[in-house]
């Protein structure tokens, strides 16, 4: 994805239980923020198609 | 029909006037080929070609296309309701067309243009194109135009035929769209005496072709033989089922339509669609009459060399332009398959009709 | 691969008189320079069309996808090393192809002698390691190296990793020190820098698909672009439908990928998509050690659990 051209702090992968509740909250508050700091994305989106 | 001269200024004065009153486009330099695109200001077609990669129907017949659109957003005036999307038909004009694909042009209005039924989409941008076209005097070793219904002097689907010469062009002009545009361009020189030029570049470019093919049995062979001949395995076996061939061939008029929603709007858009894709002839059933690779290899050809021919009596649905033969992955050859078919005798036939 | 030709017919001929198989999957000369067009053989006598030369680039490996009979193919380094993937896969067994192996001294690229020419090439000939290309005004000779096709300059395996019969002995194979050069460039570019490199390569793309098809990796019955219900993108010109379809496509051949190169050359606006099938392959590499259809025993590494899978990048 970050070869495409995608911010690599937009993908995040962590393994979290369902016990692990805590964990959960820091890591939703820590993608947040980090996507956040890049502003939205302006790059892969369709709205409707760009056509003729 | 009126023969003018023009000479090289003339020539850029001329298109950069009409550029006020027609959208022009004309092919255009990318990388290592050419396509046709929209001409930006003061840029002129690029004619130091032979012809472009893929061919100029995308002009009239976007490989991408908004039909209709809708919103349901209630804030708006028009919700709810589907509406024609909104299109520029204002006056354009294609310069650097080559009289192939130009003779496409007729062939494809057959289909889109009939008493009972008319695609409005493209006839509105046929109707409002001007073709300038130029006469082909170096064709490559895959044109097959004379062969084809065509040439590359054919005037055919023109409204100006322009010969390139050294320090100026020739241009003769058929229609009244032609005159349109010559009188608004500033070509005015009429130069009778040019006829004779006019006449020997036309010889000396169909002598350059060196390809032909041969289809004079095709209207007399029977259809369901020739459906049933042997050959067909042979020739589809290499065929990867990709669009290629059908999306450069400038007669290849098929389409799809897809609805893509968004949110609270949505379109329907039309799409350049393949008989040679699996999924063309895909039933809401789920059954595929063609989902064999030989049935839509051999459809393909049967269309182009037979049921055209059968249907509309204009020849066949092919102008010689090349393009498939020289950028089929595979190296299929419309060519080859054209003599297999015209050369293609029952099997019941008796020796002395053979 | 002066001789290779000859060879192929003797052991074709053979493997069909014997009845061993019951079609042989080869080339014939093609109608354009520089080409040459898959073929089948179901007789003997029928092998005689069958050449082999340096323009013999498509992926026959393609051909074989569920087939019931028994075939031979000609099958390069590259075409085996695949077939050894459709192998795994189940798309065909073992004991219904005849493997015959060409130690592959690389094909030439087409586009590359087109741009180097002047005017229209009318014939392209050949001899162990010089490229003859004749235009109506001009003949020019090439070292083969100077112009092979890309994938070919930087394979490292020639030979045919699985086969029945060979054409020739092995040859040795190249030394490359660096894949990856090419990759690494796009991957210093900063995001934005990718996001155009990307939009600039794929703009030509005209969903034609011949990559697709051409490539042997993809046999799914009903393509992801292909899916109605659901849809999972657009089928038109849209640039992030277009997008999506490259990229797609490219992680589905992640780590089966052989890089034969097969899906460039079918390209027929000239798109250099095996940069997104070489970054994968280079993950690969890197992550797992892992190189594409070298095993008929070794499960792919995307299909296996292992403890040492690389895991640093979840938290």
């Amino acid at each position: 994805m970050e070869l495409m051209g995608i911010e690599p702090d937009r993908l995040h992968f962590s393994w979290i239980s369902s016990a692990e509740s805590t964990k959960f909250v820091n890591v939703v508050k820590e993608v947040t923020e980090k996507v956040k700091a890049i502003g939205p994305n302006t790059h892969f989106i369709k709205d409707t198609a760009k056509v003729a | 029909m009126t023969l003018v001269k023009i000479d090289k200024s003339n020539w850029v004065g001329g298109l950069t006037a009409a550029a006020d009153a027609y959208r022009l486009y004309g092919p255009v330099k990318e990388k290592d080929y050419h396509q046709f695109k929209a001409l930006e200001k003061d840029q002129m077609p690029d004619l130091d070609m032979v012809n472009t990669r893929l061919s100029p129907k995308a002009l009239l017949f976007p490989q991408s296309e908004d039909m209709l659109e809708y919103s349901l957003d209630e804030s708006r005036d028009d919700h709810h309701i589907m509406k024609e999307v909104e299109k520029d038909y204002a006056p354009r004009a294609v310069v650097g067309i080559r009289p192939c694909d130009a003779k496409s042009t007729l062939l494809v209005k057959l289909n889109f243009d009939t008493p009972d039924v008319k695609d409005p989409y493209w006839l509105k941008a046929y109707e409002a194109t001007t073709f300038i076209g130029v006469a082909c005097d170096t064709p490559l070793s895959t044109c097959f135009c004379t062969t084809a219904g065509c040439g590359p002097y054919n005037a055919e689907g023109l409204d100006i035929l322009v010969m390139e010469r050294d320090d100026d062009f020739l241009a003769k002009i058929f229609t009244e769209k032609g005159k349109a545009f010559a009188d608004i361009a500033g070509w005015d020189q009429s130069c009778p005496e040019e006829a004779d030029a006019y006449m020997n570049g036309k010889q000396a470019a169909e002598a350059r072709i060196v390809s032909t093919i041969e289809t004079g049995n095709l209207s007399e062979t029977d259809l369901l033989e020739l459906h049933t001949a042997s050959f067909w395995d042979d020739i589809a076996f290499s065929c990867i089922n990709c669009g290629t061939c059908t999306f450069s061939c400038p007669t290849c008029w098929c389409f799809d339509i897809q609805d893509e929603v968004h949110g609270k709007s949505g379109v329907r858009m039309k799409n350049w669609d393949s008989c040679m894709f699996p999924i063309f002839t895909v039933h809401t059933t789920g059954h595929n009459p063609r989902d064999t690779k030989t049935q839509r290899v051999r459809q393909r050809f049967m269309h182009k060399l037979k049921y055209f021919v059968d249907k509309y009596e204009a020849g066949i649905m092919c102008v010689g332009c090349g393009r498939c033969v020289s950028q089929c992955p595979v190296n299929i050859d419309i060519r080859r398959v054209c003599e297999q078919m015209n050369s293609f005798k029952p099997a019941d036939a008796c020796a002395v009709q053979g | 691969m002066v001789g290779y030709t000859e060879k192929i017919k003797e052991i074709a001929g053979r493997l069909l008189k014997e009845c061993t198989v019951d079609m042989v999957i080869g080339f014939r000369k093609g109608t354009m320079p520089m080409m040459n067009e898959p073929c089948f053989a179901t007789t003997p006598e029928a092998v005689d069309t069958l050449v082999w030369d340096s323009n013999c680039g498509i992926n026959l490996a393609n051909y074989l996808t569920n087939r019931k009979e028994k075939v031979a193919v000609v099958a390069k380094g590259c075409d085996s090393r695949n077939i050894v993937t459709h192998i795994i896969e189940n798309k065909i067994k073992r004991d219904q192809i005849t493997i015959i192996g060409i130690p592959c001294t690389g094909m030439i690229d087409k586009r590359r002698i087109t741009g180097l020419v002047a005017g229209e090439i009318l014939d392209v000939s050949e001899t162990e390691n010089t490229i003859k290309v004749r235009t109506a005004d001009a003949e020019t000779l090439f070292d083969k190296a100077e112009v092979l096709q890309q994938n070919c300059a930087l394979c490292t395996h020639r030979n045919p990793v699985i086969f029945d019969e060979m054409v020739a002995d092995a040859i040795p194979e190249q030394e490359v020190t660096d894949r990856y050069a090419d990759i690494r460039k796009i991957e210093e570019m900063d995001t934005e820098g990718k996001w155009q490199f990307f939009d600039d390569l794929l703009r030509p793309c005209v969903r034609c698909y011949a990559c697709r098809n051409a490539c042997p990796l993809c046999y799914c019955p009903t393509c992801f672009v292909d899916e109605a219900k659901p849809q999972w993108m657009g089928k038109g010109q849209d640039p992030m439908d277009v997008r999506t379809f490259h990229f797609l496509r490219a992680y589905h051949c992640a780590v089966r990928c052989t890089d034969c190169g097969a899906c460039e050359r079918a390209c027929p606006v000239g798109i250099n998509m095996r940069l997104l099938t070489r970054k994968l392959e280079k993950d690969c590499q890197e992550q797992f050690g892992w190189e594409a259809g070298l095993s008929l025993d070794r499960r792919p590494a995307l299909d296996v659990y292992q403890a040492n899978d690389p895991g640093a990048f979840i938290k």
